[in-house]
């Protein structure tokens, strides 16, 4: 069972791009690592330690890989090699920029996936409906995270209904190629007949609304959280700058 | 209930419409109607697939006409304002002050609900939020109405995880929030089971009982006939008023049941089937057994959420049982509850070509099985442009097309009018003619009693 953390979603993001853009601007192994361990360490708390680290290996594997290609196998870097075999070259420096590079994007992507494991998604949504932003901004990212899984379970329907047609039914990549195309047509006339059902009586309850506009569901929210997400915000801004003013100061 | 009103009692909604015509068309769907509709008043309306039923509902709802668009003359009468409509002009209506005093709660229930709030207590809330009411206010609306018709059981669960029967008490109830005068039904009782009938015909003579005035759109007037107030056929575009009697009196005749040999091909055997669905913790279905013979229409009942389609998708090779056996002899073809998934292409005669090799003889069939279903006229026309009934044949058609030996048919009758119910009666006879079996699940009592000759209850060992 997940534990859900009863911080403000915008806190948790606030922190989350102030941990990213610091990580990366100063491009360090042991910081960017002992971010990622960290994040394991919270997702551990909640109880999603497996999912975080199956979709993070589902992205970052590739990633990793072709970073590796281009930085460390296929690299024309002049330095000596460590190894060689033909026109493949292994450096050390490749495998440095390689390894950074890589390190720095699983920051990103650990982190950016710990918050949607951790944010409740009707709390993100509530959070952004309170805000002074246009009502159709919090529809939006709630029919992208709500109607999606919708989608996927009309996909599966039209696909049962195309199997019971002995259509789309081949095996291997050809067919999975074969049962996007089939699929998609349908997919997505099937999800604007849906939007255009759906629109009128959006409208007849009053969407978007013409004036302020109010939640049923409260977000809790403090002024240490507000103090938190300004002070993340700040770090946000001028951490990378700092970084990068330190540097160009210690090369000098 | 009886709750007939006095022609004295002031209207709340009426209606003078000349003629209606959508844009594009050249003949008016509707002409010379005159409703009017009195507080707490029951205002019946049947009609069979495409006579224009949901026209009125959405012209009622102020949905229709389009501005710009569409043609309405005549004029309407909401809440003491007559807004006249003519062919030079066509007021826009403001559709979020309309439905304050109209709602329209439409067939797919699901439609009316925003698909974005995680408990039915915010769906619930969802106009008093977009309408900025203060949140202590809200509540109390919400905790009061959920009082009221029984549904604080349901407050706090998710939108998505009812069942049929509670998603369409959800939308009625949320379309009873903003407490309209008025409130249009489309087809309200359409695919839910005994119980979650009497549920909502509960939550429906308590709206009334309030004040509410009702109108109700349907193919049949059933269960509606000994309550309304208001008894109306639409026909040829225009309403006529008919007596209860009038309209229940014309049945179907029964299905001519051929006794079954006793020695006939079994064409489907379950024994102890159990299924699931991947991922799921618990069978859907245990322990089914039935035998189906040529010659024989089997019905499946059981309540909503029970596993008939889940037996129905096993039978059709879409579920494998993870225990017992099934043995099917021939081909099955299997007809889905929700007829859109099932529709894939741009006219009538591709959908039914749909997946059929460009040179086999099952090409030639297809004007054939057209004709069968007489949607002969309707070739050319895309599936989404019918009336529900007719695009209910097309899929139909897109089953039959294959011959199956083993027709399975998931809740047919939804959807259907009269005349769908005979052309369906008529290709069972004609599968169980050729020696073919049919096996079909619905909650029409009627329907079921009319076709089958054995019901098996699913859901019980």
């Amino acid at each position: 069972m997940s534990r859900t953390i009863s911080l403000h979603p915008f806190t948790i993001l606030a922190v989350a791009v102030a941990v990213i853009t610091v990580t990366t601007a100063a491009s360090q192994w042991w910081l960017s690592c002992t971010v990622i361990g960290l994040c394991l360490l919270i997702s551990g708390w909640a109880g999603d330690l497996k999912k975080l680290a199956v979709l993070s290996g589902a992205m970052l594997l590739p990633t990793f890989l072709s970073l590796l290609l281009i930085h460390g196998l296929i690299s024309r870097d002049p330095a000596p090699a460590i190894a060689q075999w033909g026109p493949m070259r292994i450096t050390v420096h490749g495998l440095e920029v390689a390894l950074s590079l890589g390190l720095r994007t699983a920051v990103l992507v650990v982190v950016g996936l710990l918050c949607g494991l951790l944010i409740d998604k009707h709390q993100l949504v509530a959070a952004i409906d309170l805000s002074p932003v246009p009502p159709q901004l919090g529809y939006l990212l709630a029919a992208t995270l709500f109607l999606l899984p919708q989608m996927g379970e009309k996909q599966h329907q039209i696909g049962e209904a195309q199997q019971l047609r002995k259509v789309g039914i081949g095996r291997g990549i050809i067919g999975w190629f074969q049962r996007v195309r089939l699929r998609a047509v349908p997919l997505v006339l099937a999800s604007m007949q849906d939007a255009q059902d759906r629109a009128v009586h959006l409208s007849a309850r009053g969407f978007p609304a013409s004036g302020p506009r109010t939640r049923l569901r409260t977000v809790p929210d403090s002024s240490v959280q507000r103090g938190i997400r300004w002070a993340a915000l700040v770090c946000a801004v001028l951490g990378p700058v700092l970084i990068l003013a330190i540097t160009l100061v210690g090369s000098q | 209930m009886d709750r007939k009103l006095s022609e004295q009692s002031t209207a709340v909604l009426g209606m003078d419409l000349h003629s209606f015509t959508y844009l594009d068309n050249h003949a008016a769907v509707l002409h010379d109607i005159q409703l009017d509709v009195h507080p707490g008043s029951l205002t019946v309306i049947a009609g069979h697939s495409g006579s224009g039923k949901s026209t009125i509902g959405a012209i009622l709802a102020g949905l229709l006409p389009r501005h710009g668009m569409d043609e309405l003359i005549g004029s309407i009468k909401v809440d003491e304002t007559q807004i006249e409509f003519s062919s030079s002009s066509t007021p826009r209506i403001d559709v979020a002050q309309w439905a304050k005093h109209v709602g329209l709660l439409p067939q797919d229930s699901g439609h009316y609900l925003s698909g974005i709030r995680g408990t039915v207590a915010e769906e619930l809330a969802f106009c008093l939020e977009n309408a900025g009411m203060p949140r202590e206010q809200m509540l109390q609306r919400v905790n009061d109405l959920a009082q009221k018709l029984y549904l604080e059981h349901l407050l706090e669960r998710h939108p998505q995880q009812l069942s049929g029967g509670q998603e369409r008490l959800v939308a009625l109830a949320s379309l009873a929030m903003s407490e309209p005068d008025v409130l249009v039904l489309d087809e309200p009782l359409a695919g839910l089971d005994k119980r979650a009938t009497q549920v909502v015909s509960a939550m429906i003579d308590l709206l009334r009982a309030n004040g509410t005035a009702l109108v109700v759109l349907v193919d049949s007037v059933g269960i509606w006939a000994e309550d309304a107030d208001d008894l109306w056929r639409l026909n040829q575009g225009t309403l006529h008023r008919v007596s209860a009697a009038e309209l229940l009196q014309r049945t179907a005749p029964s299905l001519h049941h051929r006794p079954v040999a006793i020695d006939a091909q079994i064409l489907l055997e379950l024994d102890t089937v159990q299924l699931s669905y991947p991922g799921s913790s618990g069978p859907a279905v245990r322990n089914v057994n039935l035998q189906l013979r040529a010659g024989e229409c089997l019905g499946l009942a059981g309540a909503n959420g029970s596993g008939k389609t889940t037996v129905l998708k096993a039978i059709a090779g879409l579920l494998k049982p993870n225990a017992g056996t099934l043995t099917l002899s021939g081909e099955s073809g299997l007809l889905l509850q929700n007829s859109s998934d099932q529709l894939f292409e741009r006219t009538v005669l591709r959908e039914v070509s749909f997946g059929i090799p460009k040179k086999s003889s099952g090409r030639d069939r297809v004007p054939e099985v057209l004709a069968q279903l007489g949607l002969e006229s309707y070739a050319q026309t895309h599936p989404y442009e019918l009336p529900a009934s007719a695009r209910r044949l097309v899929a139909l058609a897109t089953v039959l097309i294959h011959e199956p030996q083993i027709l399975l048919l998931d809740e047919p009758t939804e959807a259907l009018d009269e005349a769908g119910e005979a052309v369906l009666q008529e290709v069972i006879a004609s599968v169980l003619d050729r020696g073919g079996a049919v096996a079909l699940s619905t909650h029409d009592e009627t329907f079921m009693n009319r076709v089958t000759r054995r019901v098996i209850q699913i859901g019980q060992s």
